[in-house]
Parts: C-alpha cells; structure tokens; sequence
C-alpha cells in the first residue's frame, strides 16, 4: 500500500449513506444501518464481522443482487440502485466476478465448460471461450481436470474452477462470500493465495467476506462490520508476505 | 447468448431427467397422434364420399334439363324462346367459369344383332365431349370418318332380348351374346313404324311397311365389366352432327320423335335439345353457374350440390374427430407445464446462479421455452411417425369393415396435416413453457448465494 501512496488512487465502489431494512411481521430488522465507504481499485478488501452483522447483505447489494432500502451505490461511475434488473445483469456480465461459497457449478458441465460459461453470455463463439477458459484453469493449476465433471472434483478442486469462472470474464471487481467457508485449513490458504496473486497480477479489485480475522490479514483493508454498521475500516499494509 | 448454446444447455437439461422427459414426450406423441389420426380420418371420409360422387359424373359439370317446356307453354308467350338450341349453347358458353357447354340428342332407337333385339338410348354428342369418356375397348370415332360410328356402354348389352322368345337379362339373367365391336348391328330409328309393322295387321286397315334398318359399325366401347357402372354405362354415343345428318336423311320432312313441332304441327328446321352439359373450370364455381342457369329458367343439377351438403357433414365429423385428438394434446401440454415447473423448483438455485454470472433474462426465458419447444418438437415428430402407422393400420384393417368393402382408405394424412402439426406440437409446447419459463426468468439471483 505504501508503495502505491504516491499515485493517485482510483476509486471503483462508492457506498453513501446505505441503508437496508428487512420486515419480518411487525418487526424490522436493519441488516444495514448507514454504510459509507470508499474502495479503490486494485485492492483486495475484506469485511469482517460476527454472524448476523450484515456481511452478505453489503456484499449482495454491491453485487446488485438486491435493492437497498436507501443509499447509493456507485460503481465504475453508475449508480446501480437505480438500474433494472435487466440492466443490473447485463452489469454484472461486463463488470463483476462472483466467487460462492458453495462453488456452485453447473452438473452438466466439465470444469472447462463451467470456466467457459460467463463467457458464453457474452456471446463469445464456442471455440474461442474453450481457449481462454483453458487458459485460466492452468492458472488456479487445474489443467489436468478440465474435463472432469464437478462431481468427480475435490471441494478445493471445485472452488478454483469456481476462481478461474469469476476471473475468465476479466471483470473489474470480483465479490467473494465466504469462498473458504467450505474448505479445510490447509486448502484454504492455497485458495486465498491464489486469489490474492492473481487479483494483485491483473490489477482487479478484490472484495471477500468472512467471519475469519485471521483470512483477513491477507487483505489490504479490513472493513469491520457490526450490526449494519461499519465501526473500523483497518490499513493492513504487508503483512501477508504470500 | 448465441443460439447454439442456448439449443446446447437447453437439450442437456432434458438429458439430465431422461426419463421424465422420455413420459412428457410421450405424452406429447399420443397428443399430435391422436389428433393426426382423428383429423386423418375426416380427410379420409371426406375424400372418400367426393370419390364416390366423382364416379359418379365430374364434379365440375353441371346436368341442363329441358323436357316439355314447351308443350305447356300457352299462347301468349312464345314457345320457341324456352327451346333449348345450339344458340342456348352459346349464351350458356359466355357465363364466366364456364369452359363448355355441351348438347345432348337423346333419341330411343331399336338395335338389333342376330336374334337379339333391345330398345337403346341413343345419345348425340359433340366429338369433344366424347373426349371424357373413358374407353375399354376400341377408340372413338373422329370427324374423318363418314359413317356414323357408336360408342357403346358396357352395360347396354343388358338391354337386350332375344326377339324369339322375348326372354333378355332380367329374365334369364343371363347376359345376351351382343357382339358389339366383332359384327355390326341394325338400328332402327323409326320405332313407332317399326312397332305398327310389328303389331297384328288388321285392324284398322292398312299394314305399315317396316322401316329401313341403318347397319352402324361400334367403334369403342365404354370402360369396365357389365357389373361396373359409370355414367356412360348405359347408353349408346355418337357425333351429334352425324346424327342431326342421320336423322334428316330418315326422317325427311316428317317431325323427328322427341323433336317439338310448331303450331301447325311442322317440325323446326334446328334441332331442340333436352339435355346438355355446362362444364365449369373449378369445383367452387358450379354451384354459382348452376344458379345463373336456374335463372335463366332451365333445369340445372350438379354433383356439387350434393357433395357441398355432405362435405358440411364431413367437416362436422372432422372437427368433432379432432377435437377429441385436441383433448389429448391439451392433457399432454398440461403434461409438458408440470414437467417445466418440477425442473425450475430443482434449478431454482441453479438459475440464481446464471443469474449472478449475468445471464440476460431474456436468454434465460429462451432457455426454457426452447426445452418446453423441443419437448414439443420430438413429441411432434415422433407423433407423426406413429400416426402413419397407425394410418396404415387402419386402412389395412378398418377400412374394409367400415366403407363396407368398397374400395378407398379411411384414413389420409395429407402433407398440409403431416407437417403443420409438427409445428403445432411446437406451439404447444412453448405454449405449455411460456409461463413456467416467465417464471424462472423472474427468480431472484439471491437463491443462488443461499444455502439450503
Ligand atoms: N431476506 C431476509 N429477510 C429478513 N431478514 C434478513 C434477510 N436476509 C438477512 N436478514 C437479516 O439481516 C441480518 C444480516 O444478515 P446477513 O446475511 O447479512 O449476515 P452475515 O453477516 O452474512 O452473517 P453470516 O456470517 O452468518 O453469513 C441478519 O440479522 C438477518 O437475519
Ligand atoms: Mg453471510
């Protein structure tokens, strides 16, 4: 981060003044209670939080899978709380990533068809997409399973090909919920590693939730998040030697 | 998306669930099935009866009767002007649609061979309308030859008798040995001279001299065995202009029989005629002719009249056979909905997921209505394919027990009713998706994030 200080840093995602509200019977509950932040591009952000806090709420509005109650939220200089649900996918098929906890591949498909297939909205012509899709299976090291089906896949296998899905389209931004939640301690770290590498290599912005402190050391940022409130945004500058 | 991938993630979907999607292909199979035999068999009905009304006479004449219209005609108005002549021919040649008009003199003459003596109708007709009948035998006459030249019926021979005993074909049943085409027969034309030839001199005074027998060759016979009827089956035909020479040289100044006579008990210098036959250059133009001629006060019937009566029957028993086919279709698409909407609530989070990646809605939509089109599309095809079979089981083994062994097929399935209703079973099936597809284009992206 320090390294960076002297250039002029780009911001991709804006948050002002965020406000979701969710009503169960008479009850309401603010899952997100006035959120401002700032994130720049080429930074890998954590938001932590305890279970309950509103991580996956922030995280889903960002992604524009859900309305805010109130607020704003720009990306790449557009506000998406005012986008239409078609005009919101059409953003996420250009501008955004998303990595799932629970992997969440297609049964149909081989890992290099799931990698291909963001791609295939696009339009891009079968061919070319198998190429490009091969290329980012070699790099979270996935070549040899490229025509293995997902169920014929470790957790660990099928998260990176998870990796290399959100990464294939080159977005600007790559959301991550929990990606690790369902891996065991070892297999996490080579995941995370290799999301912090390439995202670092590609200069995209990296934006992971857990509920780990210890993950997210790996961060630059670190927003912490307690009951729909972000109380402490913590510079984590080189800790995490990789 | 191209559409390529769409067809390829859409069809591999249906793989996945070989079995479900094996029933609701099933389902739409005995659909288009049904409909396409029960449809096959209004078609094979309908054509049936219109065959059987063609054999019957073309169904593009139109039959003109003219019998006694003047005898009743008083004095005021003039008898000549309701005489049907060849000028009539002419006046009924100018009405649009019609492409000829063709007189018919029918006379009753006496033919005989050997011992065998028959009472025949002998018909005048021009050379071209000759042209329409169909000849099992020998050809048929043409301008160039002189004489005048018969085309027998095939079933003339029936009238016959041998003159000997009086017994013919309904009384022996046997047929008369008539040689028509290998010997030539006497005709004569004069039958009421012949008749008071015949009868016991006595009376009342003189005996008439028996008139001149005319020995005619037959140059063809009509088409098919003494027990096949067709229209020309009974009579005898030859070139009217022939005949008109024929008869002047018989008759002379004397009134032809069947000819009508002026107030002075004088025969016309032209011939009337009784019968004639409008030809008319499209099924859907006769019954419009036949009600010009009607106007013009002559008699006109056609086939058609009937036939349009029975095909409103037919086209009855054709929408009440297809609408129980359509019941079946209507079962199966209810089918091919439930199918649609089981596999959207077990890929509600699969949806959400392509929803995130950023799949446009609408290609989402397409995704299922093409799975609900294709379910149609197989079942369609496949349909099709059983309802040839089955088609052809039923001609081969209805069909003799229900058209009461005439020959025919009661069920067709033309290509206007093969290939539309592939298509239809297409419809359907989209039809059947477009909501359950609406449905899963409207999810929300969050099932995907979820975890169940
Ligand atoms: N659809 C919803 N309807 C009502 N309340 C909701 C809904 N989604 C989330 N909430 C509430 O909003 C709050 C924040 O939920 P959120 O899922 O963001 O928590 P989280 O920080 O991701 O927790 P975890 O670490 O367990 O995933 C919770 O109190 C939750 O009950
Ligand atoms: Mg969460």
């Amino acid at each position: 981060m320090k390294a960076e200080d002297g250039k002029k840093r780009e911001p991709v995602i804006r948050v002002k003044n965020l406000y979701k509200i969710y009503r169960v019977g008479e009850t309401k509950v603010k899952a997100l209670n006035g959120v401002d932040f700032t994130m720049y591009r080429g930074e890998f952000c954590a938001i932590v939080g305890t279970s309950g806090s509103g991580k996956s709420t922030l995280l889903n509005m960002l992604a524009g899978l859900e309305k805010p109650t109130r607020g704003e939220i720009v990306i790449a200089g557009r506000h998406i709380e005012t986008l239409t649900e078609n005009q919101l996918v059409a953003f996420r098929r250009e501008k955004i990533g998303f990595i799932f906890q629970s992997y969440n591949l297609l049964g149909t498909m081989n890992a290099v068809e799931n990698v291909a297939l963001p791609l295939s909205f696009q339009g891009m012509p079968r061919k070319k997409r198998l190429e490009l899709a091969e290329k980012y299976l070699k790099l979270v090291g996935l070549e040899k399973v490229a025509d293995h089906m997902p169920n014929q896949m470790s957790g660990g296998q099928q998260q990176r090909v998870g990796i290399a899905r959100a990464l294939v389209v080159h977005p600007q931004i790559i959301f991550a919920d929990e990606p690790t939640g369902n891996l065991d301690s070892h297999t996490t770290m080579d995941v995370l590693k290799l999301m912090q590498k390439i995202v670092r290599e590609q200069n995209q912005t990296l934006i992971m939730v857990t509920h780990d402190d210890h993950l997210a050391t790996y961060a630059d940022r670190i927003f912490h998040i307690i009951d729909g409130k972000i109380v402490k945004i913590e510079e984590n500058g080189g800790f995490q030697a990789g | 998306m191209r559409f390529p991938d769409l067809l390829i993630m859409s069809i591999n979907n249906l793989l996945r669930r070989k079995l479900r999607t094996f029933l609701t292909v099933l389902g739409v199979t005995i659909g288009t099935a049904s409909i396409v035999v029960m449809i096959s068999i209004g078609v094979g009905l309908k054509t049936f009866t219109m065959e059987q009304y063609a054999s019957s006479g073309s169904l593009t004449a139109i039959q003109i009767y003219n019998y006694g219209n003047y005898s009743e005609t008083n004095d005021k108005t003039n008898p000549e002007d309701s005489f049907m002549t060849d000028d009539t021919m002419k006046v009924f040649e100018a009405i649009p649609h019609v492409t000829s008009a063709y007189p018919k003199l029918n006379m009753n003459v006496i033919m005989r061979q050997g011992v065998y003596e028959g009472n025949v109708q002998l018909y005048g007709i021009p050379l071209e309308a000759m042209q329409s009948i169909k000849l099992g035998q020998g050809s048929l006459p043409t301008a160039e030859t002189s004489d005048m030249e018969l085309v027998v019926g095939n079933m003339v021979a029936q009238n016959f008798y041998n003159a000997k005993t009086g017994k013919g074909y309904w009384d022996s049943g046997k047929m008369p040995e008539v040689d028509f085409l290998g010997k030539p027969v006497f005709t004569i034309f004069d039958t009421n001279a012949y008749y008071q030839s015949q009868a016991p001199s006595g009376e009342e005074g003189q005996a008439v001299a028996a008139p001149k027998k005319y020995m005619l060759r037959t140059a063809g016979m009509v088409e098919g065995g003494p027990e096949d009827w067709n229209e020309y089956s009974y009579g005898v035909y030859v070139d009217l202009e022939k005949l008109k020479t024929q008869l002047k040289q018989v008759f002379k100044k004397n009134p032809i029989p069947g000819q009508p006579t002026n107030k002075k008990g004088k025969p016309y210098s032209y011939f009337v005629y009784t019968e004639a036959t409008v030809n008319v250059d499209d099924m859907d133009h006769v019954i419009e002719v036949q009600k010009t001629i009607n106007n013009m006060g002559y008699q006109a019937n056609s086939q058609m009249e009937w036939l349009e009566q029975s095909q409103q029957q037919s086209n009855m028993v054709q929408a009440a056979l297809g609408g129980i086919g359509a019941v079946s279709l209507f079962v199966a698409a209810i089918g091919i909905a439930n199918t649609m909407m089981m596999s959207i609530y077990e890929r509600t989070k699969e949806i959400g997921v392509l929803k995130v990646l950023g799949c446009a809605m609408g290609n989402i939509r397409s995704m299922f209505l093409l799975e609900a089109g294709f379910i149609g599309f197989v079942g369609g095809i496949i349909g099709v394919v059983l309802s040839l079979i089955v088609s052809l089981l039923i001609n081969k083994f209805l069909a003799p027990m229900f058209l009461y062994g005439m020959e025919g097929r009661l069920s067709i399935i033309p290509l206007w009713l093969a290939l539309p209703s592939v298509f239809f079973a297409v419809l359907i099936g989209m039809a059947a998706g477009f909501f359950p597809a609406m449905r899963a284009m409207k999810l929300s992206p969050l099932a995907a994030i979820r975890n169940e």
